[in-house]
């Protein structure tokens, strides 16, 4: 089955009932790109016998980054729904991957929201041709989602600032060209960008983690590093502002990725419990099997629909903070469940083998990265209860 | 240098579904460009780009196949042409007097490429016909085209040997799928692929229909094909012992 399905073509045509052959045209195209150059090595990614650099830079030449943003900085000017939808099939294809993408353009994202016109110039064609890789570095050793208490100081020096203070858990660290980097001047947190060149910016080592071992995660250290005036993105203290209105976009980005993810481990159980026999029969035979099979498919059709339906809020220009979370939320935990089944029908294989497991593994980052999923049901409880005031 | 490119918008074969009596259920099922018609597409903006040129694709069907030129062009074709025809219902010979007829008519052509057959009814018969109804040789086959201002040399590939040949221009050819990995278009040459002209032709004003001589199918239903289930038990040597006096009885090996 194409990673592009008839499923996706047909909720295509109805959230977008004047344009959807032109999105499908491109999906599809996109989505056999990445069904024959990166769905077969993503088993090599994850045990580090690929690099991510490879299918990352095809990627950029087919020009998906290009998706959600306006033509005048090289985008392609189209619906933020078909960028949420073009991460969901490499979500299936790479999860790494995928994420790699997915912080590189929220970087590009926040620039086009709150850059200046220069900023914009500077940055946005080079990241979205992929001649620069982005990395976004807010999370600290001893702040997350409460980005108020960071430590990383920005203090005024010369016609510049200097940076001094580490982030933590930053993907994309090292191989990055350009830095956004979150850091606090005497007005609050502020936001700059950093070039991967700078003096007095190091990395720490590469982070083992647990799954998405296609993308690399560590440790950014400052140690008065300098950054001219006009590195400094929007005005200084609005810096949680921004970060806060890059993540409800990337929420919807990752609530994506996670139904992707969980695709592929659907579609592996599918073939495996049809072919797999017990007591004489396939074990896709057994009610309890397919009830599995029957949960699994409702949940990431649900998933689905929320991240879109998010997207199509964002697009429209509306508050999305709410519908944002609730679809990262849900499609983080679901796909986790998905995953999980996946290994219960797939037995013995399932806890032994790469191919299904490491789907969980890669599952498993999302309900903590870009907000835990503990912080997000804060955030939509008090968005909530304050619209029913 | 002008060149020609003949695509089919095929029925995907990979999701085409049977009904229980095994006849493909091909009022619509999806479509797509024929597999191998990629490698015909790829290899004329090959010699398009070393030759400077440009790109005409030609494809015979309905309101569907516009999604196939599409693609063409977005790999890079230039422009196409779009003869109106319900591919179903018509035959090979058929196809290949529109096609004939609509080159013809944007001609001439110095050289034209088809791929071997399509990858729905894959008859191959198409291509031969094309050569023959333009008055052009056919070189089918090819798995290595390069063209010179005068004359083409080309590499053919057949059952145990490979054959080189050379064809004066114009020609025709068809092409097999190892001669190249087809492009994928980016985003931006799709998007831009709809600005391209596509000339569409009426197939019936093109070329009147000849009222005898063609083929129609009379059913279409899928072979089941029964395979030998032998078991073989033992332990492994006896088992190994049995496997190998079973395919030699079959012919499969031998001493």
């Amino acid at each position: 089955m194409a990673i592009y399905s008839a499923e996706h073509r047909q909720l295509m045509e109805m959230f977008n009932p004047d344009r959807h052959q032109e999105f499908s045209e491109i999906l599809s195209s996109l989505g056999e790109f990445m069904e024959k150059k990166i769905l077969p090595i993503s088993p090599k990614l994850d045990t580090g016998e690929a690099k991510i650099s490879v299918p990352r830079k095809a990627l950029f030449d087919q020009g998906m980054c290009r998706i959600p943003f306006p033509e005048e900085y090289g985008g392609l000017g189209l619906p933020f729904s078909v960028y949420a939808n073009a991460v969901e099939l490499l979500g299936t294809a790479d999860a790494s991957v995928a994420l790699s993408i997915e912080i590189h353009n929220a970087v590009a994202e926040g620039l086009s929201r709150f850059g200046s016109e220069a900023q914009k110039k500077r940055f946005i064609p080079a990241l979205l041709s992929g001649k620069s890789l982005a990395s976004f570095t807010l999370t600290e050793p001893a702040s997350g989602s409460d980005a108020g208490t960071m430590a990383t100081t920005a203090v005024e020096k010369g016609d510049g600032y200097s940076i001094s203070g580490s982030k933590m858990f930053i993907t994309n660290a090292g191989e990055a060209d350009v830095y956004m980097v979150f850091a606090k001047t005497k007005k609050g947190p502020s936001c700059f960008m950093v070039e991967g060149d700078a003096v007095g910016m190091s990395f720490g080592g590469d982070l083992k983690k647990l799954g998405m071992r296609g993308s690399k995660t560590s440790e950014v250290i400052f140690t008065d590093c300098r950054v001219r005036k006009e590195n400094l993105v929007g005005e200084e203290g609005k810096g949680a502002d921004y970060a806060k209105e890059i993540l409800h976009g990337a929420r919807i980005i990752v609530a994506a990725l996670n139904v992707g993810i969980a695709q592929l481990a659907y579609q592996k159980s599918v073939t495996y419990a049809k072919q797999r026999k017990a007591f004489g029969k396939s074990i896709s035979e057994f009610q309890l099997i397919r009830e599995k099979i029957a949960d699994m498919k409702t949940e990431i059709s649900a998933g689905r629909l929320l991240y879109l339906y998010a997207s199509k809020i964002k697009e429209s220009g509306g508050d999305c903070s709410s519908e944002a979370s609730q679809a990262k939320v849900f499609a983080t935990e679901m796909s986790l469940r998905v995953c999980d089944s996946a290994i219960q029908i797939h037995g013995g294989y399932g806890y032994t083998t790469d191919e299904v497991h490491r789907h969980w593994r890669d599952a498993r980052l999302l309900t903590i990265g870009e907000g835990t999923s503990e912080v997000l049901r804060m955030l939509i409880a008090r968005r909530e209860l304050a619209r029913s005031q | 240098m002008k060149i020609a490119v003949c695509v089919k918008n095929a029925i995907d074969e990979t999701e085409l579904k049977l009904d229980p009596s095994g006849r493909p259920q091909t009022t619509g099922a999806p479509t797509k460009m024929s597999t191998f018609d990629k490698n015909a597409v790829e290899e004329a903006l090959r010699l398009k780009a070393k030759l400077t040129g440009e790109v005409t694709v030609f494809t015979v069907g309905g309101v569907e196949s516009k999604k196939t030129m599409k693609e063409a062009l977005a790999m890079g074709a230039d422009r196409g042409v779009l003869v109106n025809s319900d591919t179903l219902a018509i035959d090979t010979l058929r196809t290949a007097e529109l096609l004939a007829s609509a080159i013809t008519k944007g001609g001439p052509y110095d050289v034209v490429l088809c791929s071997e057959g399509s990858s729905d009814t894959y008859s191959g018969q198409v291509p031969p016909m094309l050569g023959e109804l333009l008055g052009l040789p056919f070189v089918g086959y090819a798995r290595k085209v390069e063209v010179n201002a005068q004359t083409a040399k080309v590499e053919r590939s057949l059952e145990d040997s490979i054959e080189v040949v050379e064809a004066p221009l114009p020609f025709v050819a068809s092409v097999i799928s190892e001669i190249n990995e087809p492009r994928y278009p980016t985003l931006i040459q799709i998007m831009q692929a709809s600005k391209k002209p596509i000339e569409e032709l009426s197939g019936d004003q093109l070329s009147p229909p000849s009222p005898k001589g063609h083929a129609s199918v009379v059913s279409m239903y899928a072979q089941p094909s029964s395979r030998k289930h032998v078991m073989i038990e033992g332990t492994p040597d006896e088992a190994a012992a049995k496997l190998v006096d079973a395919l030699m009885k079959e012919g499969v090996i031998s001493k």
